[in-house]
C-alpha cells in the first residue's frame, strides 16, 4: 500500500502573508501517476517537498501508506527523489552515487552491487558506471538521477521537474522512457512540471495548481474537455483557450460589434443576471464559415507550421494596430485555408465545443 | 563595513559555465614590448631583495661597500650559515615554526570549514548576527587582544612554549568567511536535500558530502593559512623568547641583537626563509590561483 | 485461509480509518519545527566560536578593562581603577600624537602609490602574456617573504654604510642619505618595505576583478568607440570600484597596525622608533608602553584608540561611498 495523502497541508514562508500551499486536499492512489502542474510560484514544488519531508508543514497532514509522516524526516518516509538539477554527488562515481542510499541503510554490499547493475541495466548506464557525474552528457546525468531513485525501490517516486534541463528534443525521448518505465515498475509517482503539455501527456490524472491553491485534480481528458474554471481552460491546451466576455443578445452572445451565435438554453443559466457570460472556445474548435456567416475577425499574424496553421486575429471593428495585444482570437485552421494577414474571416464555434464561465466568478456553468 | 562583504569565492571546480572567450576585447589582446618590459622591471624589484639576501650573506660590510659592489653570492655564505645557526637557534625555529603553522593550518582548515558550512547553508537563530560578528572582527587590531592573551598565558606558564601561538592563531574569522562564500555557490542545496532523502545523517552529510566539494577551498585556505602562520610576527615576538623561537622571532633576535657583520644576520634570514620559499615556488602556482580566487569582486 | 487480517477487504478498510485520524485534528497550528537541523548550525559553529570567544572577544572586552586601570605587567592583580585617565593621559602625550603622526604620513606614502601601482601592474598583467604563471608567482614572492625577513633585508640595503642604495647614489654621484636618521627618509624607507611586500598580493586581487568583468562590456565600448585608455576609465574602474574599496579598507587595517617593520628597522631592538621617535607608529608605542615600560593600563588605552581610528576611518569610507553612490543615482 502506498497512497498517498495531503490532508488540508499547508505551508506558509517566514515573513510571507499568503500560504505558498493553501489546505491542500490530494490523494494519489497506489501505484498512480500524479502530476502537478501550474505556473511558476503556484505551489506545486512546495507541495512535492513537503511530501518529501524537505519543507515544513505548517498545519494539515500527510500520509504515505496510511501512515501520517507528517512529523517524519525525509530517510524515514521511503521516498526517492529526482531532482531538477538532478544533485549528483559530484565526487562520487555513478555506482556511488547510486548506491549511496542503500549503503546507508547498511544494505550488504553484494545486494547493493546488484540492485545497481540491474537499475544501470534497465538505464542503459552500465558503462558509464565508473564515471563521475562532471563526465556525463545532461541526458546521462539523467538517467543517472533515475537510476538512483529506483535503486532504492521506494514506496513513491518524486519527481521535480526532472526535464527542465534537457534540450526539447531529449525531453519528448525521455518523457516517454520515465513513462514506460515507472508504468512496469508500478510505483506511486508524483510529479511536478511547468509545462502542460508533459502533465497532459504522461499523468494518470493532473492537479492544476494557482496560487497555493488546487484548482482541479482530473484525467487529462477530462481537464481537457471540462475545465472547472477560467484559469484551468486557459493553462490547458497550446496554444490557449480563446476566452471573451460579451453581453448575452438575441441569438448569440456580442463580442466587439458583432455577435458569435451561441444556442440560446445555454446562455440563460450562464449569464446569471448580469446579463454577461464568459465564452472559452480552443483555437481547434473552430471552423471558418462563409462571409457573413458567424463572427468576423481579422487576421493579423499567420503562422504557417506545415499541416496546420495559426491564424491569430482581432475581432473586426478593433484597431489592429496594437503591437502588445495583436489577438484576441487564435485560430487552428488548414494549412491550406490560411490566409493573408489582413484580410477577414468568419467563425463559427463547433458543436459542444464551446465552453461558458459565469464572468463574476470564473467558474464554469454546467451545459 | 556593510560594503565589503560581496567576496566572490570562485573556484574552477565550482563553475562548469563555458570558459571564458578570449576575444578581441581590450582587456585581451596581446602584449606590446613596452608591456613585458614593465613586467620585467617589475618582477626584477620583487627578486631582487631575496636575491641579494644571498649576496650579502656572503661578502662582509667591506665588500659590500665597495663599488662596484658584488653582485654574485660567494662560497663563504655555507661558513656564515654556520656562524649564524651559532648565534641564533634557527634550526629549533624552523622546526617549531613547521609544528605551529602546521597545525595551526589543520585547527583553522577544519574549524573554518564547520563554520563556514554552517554559515552558507544551515538556518539557525542568531546566524546572521554571529556571521556580523566575524566579519566584524577582521577590522579589530591584533594589538586589542595581546594585553589579555599574555596575562593568560602568563597564568597557564605558557610563556615561551608553542601552544601560547598555536591557540590564539586558530582564529580566523577571513577563514570562516572564506569557507562560506565558497560553500553558499559551490554546493547546492539541491545536494543536501539529495543527501537527507537517501537518508544521511546531518554528521555523515558533512563528511560526504560536504568535505569532499569543499575541497579545493579547504586547500587554498590551507596553503594561504600556513603562509600566515609561518610569517605571524606580533604575537610569537610577545609570547615567544629566542630561547624557545619561531623562525620570526629568531630572525627578529638576529636582527636586533649586536652582530658586527651584516652578512651573518643576511644568511641567518636566508636560512629562516629558505624553506617557505621553496614551497612557495612548488605551490606557486596554486597559491596565486587561491589568492585570485578568494579576491573579492562586486 | 482463515486469517482475518489477510483479507485485503479488512486493510481498504482498515486505510481510510487511519487516514482519518490526522484530519480531524487538521485545525490551523503552528509547528515547532522539527525537520530542520536548528541545533545543528550551533554544533557547526561551536569549535570556531569557543576559540573565538576565549582568543577575540574576552581579550577586546578585558582589554577596555584594563584600559581603565593603572596596571603594570609585574603586578596585573594589583590594578587599581583609574576611570579614563589612561586615555585622558594618552590625549596628552606628545607621543600619542606624535605616534598616530607618523602612523598617518606612513600609512599615506605606503598604501597610495602601493595601490595605484597594483591597478597599473593588473592592467599590465592582463593582456595575454607569455610566462603568465612565472611571472605572478615571482611578483608573490614579497608576500611569501616575512615582515622580519623583509625588515632585515631592506634595513641593509637602507644602511648608512654598507647599504647598496647609498653605494649607488655614491656611484651616480648624490650624497649618501641616513635612511634611518631622517623622519622623511626613514618613513618613506618603511614604506618602500611595506609597498614592496604587498604591491604583487593587491596587483593579484585586481587582476582577478578585471578578469571577472563581462568581455561583452569592452566589446560595446569598442564599437561605442571608446579607446584603450576611455575603456579603463569607464569600464575597468567602476567595475573595479567595490575591490578598490576592499582593498583600501584592508590597507587601512593593516597600516594602523604597522609594528613589525618599524620595530625592527633600526636594528638595535630599541622600541622607540629611532632617536627622536621619528618613525614610531601606533602599534609601536604600544608596544613600548606595555612590554618596555610595563604600562599596561596606557598600552590597552592605546590599542582602543587605534581600535577606533580605524572603526572611524572605515565608517567614512563606507559613508563616503554611500553617499557617492546615491549621488550616480
Amino acid at each position: 500500500m502506498a497512497t498517498v495523502s495531503f490532508r488540508h497541508a499547508t505551508r506558509t514562508y517566514p515573513r510571507t502573508e499568503r500560504p505558498a500551499v493553501d489546505a491542500l486536499d490530494l490523494d494519489v492512489a497506489d501505484g498512480e501517476f500524479l502530476v502537478l502542474v501550474g505556473p511558476s510560484g503556484c505551489g506545486k514544488s512546495t507541495s512535492l517537498r513537503m511530501l518529501a519531508g524537505l519543507e515544513e508543514v505548517d498545519s494539515g497532514a500527510i500520509l504515505i501508506g496510511g501512515r501520517d509522516v507528517t512529523d517524519e524526516p525525509p530517510k524515514s518516509r521511503d521516498i526517492a527523489m529526482v531532482f531538477q538539477n538532478y544533485a549528483l554527488y559530484p565526487h562520487k562515481t555513478v555506482e556511488a552515487n547510486m548506491g549511496f542510499a542503500l549503503k546507508l541503510a547498511h544494505v550488504p554490499k553484494a545486494e547493493i552491487a546488484r540492485r545497481v547493475s540491474e537499475a544501470a541495466k534497465i538505464l542503459d548506464l552500465e558503462p558509464l558506471l565508473q564515471r563521475r557525474p562532471r563526465a556525463l552528457s545532461g541526458g546521462q546525468r539523467q538517467r543517472v538521477a533515475m537510476g538512483r531513485a529506483i535503486v532504492r525501490d521506494p514506496q513513491v517516486f518524486l519527481m521535480d521537474e526532472p526535464l527542465s534541463n534537457l534540450d526539447a528534443k531529449l525531453r519528448v525521448q525521455t518523457r516517454t522512457q520515465i513513462a514506460a518505465l515507472v508504468q512496469r515498475l508500478g510505483t506511486t509517482t508524483v510529479y511536478v512540471t511547468h509545462d502542460q503539455v508533459e502533465a497532459m501527456t504522461m499523468g494518470d490524472r493532473v492537479a492544476v495548481l494557482k496560487d497555493g491553491v488546487l484548482q482541479q485534480c482530473a484525467a487529462p481528458k477530462t481537464l481537457y474537455d471540462c475545465p472547472v474554471n477560467v484559469f484551468v481552460a486557459g493553462f490547458i491546451g497550446s496554444p490557449a483557450m480563446n476566452i471573451l466576455t460579451g453581453q448575452v443578445v438575441d441569438g448569440g452572445v456580442r463580442l466587439g460589434s458583432a455577435v458569435l451565435p451561441v444556442p440560446r438554453d445555454h446562455l440563460v443559466r450562464a449569464s446569471g443576471g448580469s446579463g454577461r457570460v464568459t465564452l472559452g472556445f480552443r483555437p481547434e474548435a473552430i471552423e471558418l464559415a462563409g462571409p457573413g456567416d458567424g463572427l468576423p475577425v481579422v487576421v493579423t499574424v499567420v503562422e504557417q507550421l506545415g499541416s496546420d496553421a495559426y491564424l491569430y486575429s482581432k475581432l473586426a471593428g478593433e484597431s489592429t494596430e496594437d503591437p502588445l495585444n495583436p489577438s484576441d482570437v487564435v485560430i487552428r485552421c488548414d494549412a491550406r485555408q490560411a490566409v493573408e494577414p489582413g484580410r477577414t474571416v468568419w467563425l463559427r464555434v463547433r458543436e459542444n465545443c464551446l465552453h461558458l464561465f459565469d464572468p463574476a466568478t470564473g467558474l464554469r456553468v454546467a451545459s | 563595513m556593510a560594503t565589503i562583504i560581496p567576496v566572490h569565492v570562485d573556484l574552477p571546480e565550482a563553475r562548469p559555465g563555458p570558459s571564458r572567450r578570449r576575444g578581441r576585447g581590450g582587456r585581451t589582446s596581446s602584449a606590446g614590448p613596452l608591456t613585458y618590459l614593465l613586467l620585467i622591471v617589475t618582477t626584477l624589484v620583487s627578486i631582487f631583495p631575496l636575491y641579494w639576501t644571498l649576496v650579502a650573506g656572503s661578502h662582509t660590510n667591506n665588500e659590500i661597500a665597495s663599488t662596484p659592489p658584488p653582485f654574485l653570492p660567494s662560497a663563504d655564505l655555507f661558513e656564515n650559515f654556520a656562524l649564524a645557526l651559532e648565534q641564533a637557534p634557527i634550526g629549533t625555529a624552523i622546526v617549531n615554526s613547521v609544528i605551529v603553522a602546521g597545525c595551526v593550518t589543520i585547527g583553522t582548515v577544519l574549524c573554518c570549514t564547520l563554520a563556514g558550512f554552517a554559515f552558507a547553508k544551515l538556518k539557525f537563530r542568531g546566524n546572521g548576527f554571529l556571521l556580523a560578528l566575524v566579519i566584524g572582527t577582521m577590522m579589530v587590531p591584533t594589538q586589542l587582544a595581546i594585553i589579555p592573551l599574555f596575562i593568560l598565558i602568563a597564568k597557564l606558564q605558557w610563556v615561551n612554549e608553542l601552544q601560547a601561538v598555536v591557540l590564539p592563531t586558530l582564529v580566523s574569522a577571513f577563514g570562516v568567511f572564506f569557507m562560506r562564500q565558497y560553500l553558499v555557490q559551490a554546493l547546492p542545496d539541491e545536494l543536501l536535500e539529495a543527501g537527507r532523502v537517501d537518508g544521511a545523517s546531518t554528521i555523515r552529510i558533512f563528511w560526504s558530502i560536504v568535505v569532499p566539494i569543499a575541497r579545493p577551498a579547504m586547500a587554498v585556505l590551507g596553503m594561504l593559512t600556513f603562509l600566515t602562520a609561518w610569517n605571524d610576527f606580533f604575537w610569537p615576538i610577545i609570547a615567544l623568547t629566542t630561547e624557545n623561537p619561531t623562525v620570526q622571532v629568531a630572525l627578529a633576535g638576529l636582527g636586533t641583537g649586536y652582530v658586527p657583520q651584516r652578512s651573518i644576520i643576511m644568511a641567518g634570514t636566508v636560512l629562516g626563509t629558505l624553506p617557505v620559499l621553496v614551497v612557495f615556488v612548488v605551490l606557486g602556482r596554486q597559491i596565486v590561483g587561491g589568492i585570485m580566487q578568494g579576491a573579492v569582486k562586486g | 485461509m482463515t486469517i482475518a487480517s489477510d483479507n485485503p477487504r479488512v486493510a481498504a478498510l482498515a486505510a481510510p480509518l487511519s487516514g482519518q485520524d490526522p484530519d480531524s485534528r487538521a485545525a490551523p497550528r503552528r509547528r515547532r519545527s522539527r525537520l530542520t537541523r536548528n541545533l545543528w548550525g550551533y554544533a557547526y559553529v561551536a569549535p570556531f566560536f569557543v576559540l573565538f570567544a576565549c582568543f577575540s572577544l574576552y581579550p577586546f572586552v578585558y582589554t577596555a578593562w584594563v584600559s581603565l586601570h593603572d596596571t603594570s605587567l609585574s603586578n596585573i592583580d594589583a590594578a587599581q581603577w583609574v576611570g579614563l585617565s589612561n586615555y585622558q593621559k594618552l590625549l596628552h602625550s606628545d607621543f600619542f600624537w606624535n605616534a598616530a603622526r607618523n602612523t598617518l604620513t606612513i600609512g599615506i606614502i605606503s598604501t597610495v602609490p602601493q595601490l595605484c601601482m597594483a591597478l597599473g601592474l593588473a592592467h599590465l598583467l592582463n593582456y595575454v602574456l607569455r610566462g603568465r604563471t612565472f611571472l605572478r608567482v615571482a611578483m608573490l614572492m614579497p608576500y611569501a617573504t616575512s615582515i622580519a625577513a623583509a625588515t632585515l633585508v631592506f634595513a641593509q640595503l637602507f644602511g648608512r654604510d654598507y647599504g647598496l642604495i647609498n653605494t649607488g647614489l655614491e656611484a651616480i654621484g648624490f650624497d649618501p642619505v641616513n635612511w634611518e636618521g631622517g623622519r622623511w627618509s626613514s618613513q618613506i624607507a618603511i614604506s618602500v618595505i611595506v609597498t614592496w611586500r604587498w604591491t604583487g598580493y593587491n596587483a593579484l586581487i585586481y587582476l582577478a576583478a578585471m578578469q571577472a568583468i563581462p568581455n561583452d562590456l569592452y566589446e560595446a565600448a569598442t564599437l561605442d568607440g571608446a579607446s584603450r585608455w576611455q575603456q579603463f576609465l569607464h569600464v575597468t574602474i567602476p567595475s573595479l570600484r567595490p575591490t578598490i574599496l576592499f582593498t583600501v579598507v584592508v590597507s587601512t587595517i593593516g597600516a594602523v597596525q604597522l609594528f613589525g617593520e618599524p620595530l625592527l628597522f633600526a636594528g638595535n631592538g630599541t622600541t622607540t622608533g629611532g632617536a627622536s621617535r621619528q618613525y614610531q607608529t601606533l602599534g609601536l608605542l604600544m608596544y613600548n608602553q606595555g612590554w618596555t615600560n610595563f604600562h599596561l593600563g596606557q598600552a590597552a588605552a592605546t590599542a582602543w584608540a587605534m581600535f577606533l581610528i580605524i572603526l572611524v576611518l572605515v565608517g567614512s569610507y563606507a559613508v563616503i561611498g554611500r553617499l557617492r553612490a546615491r549621488a550616480e543615482r
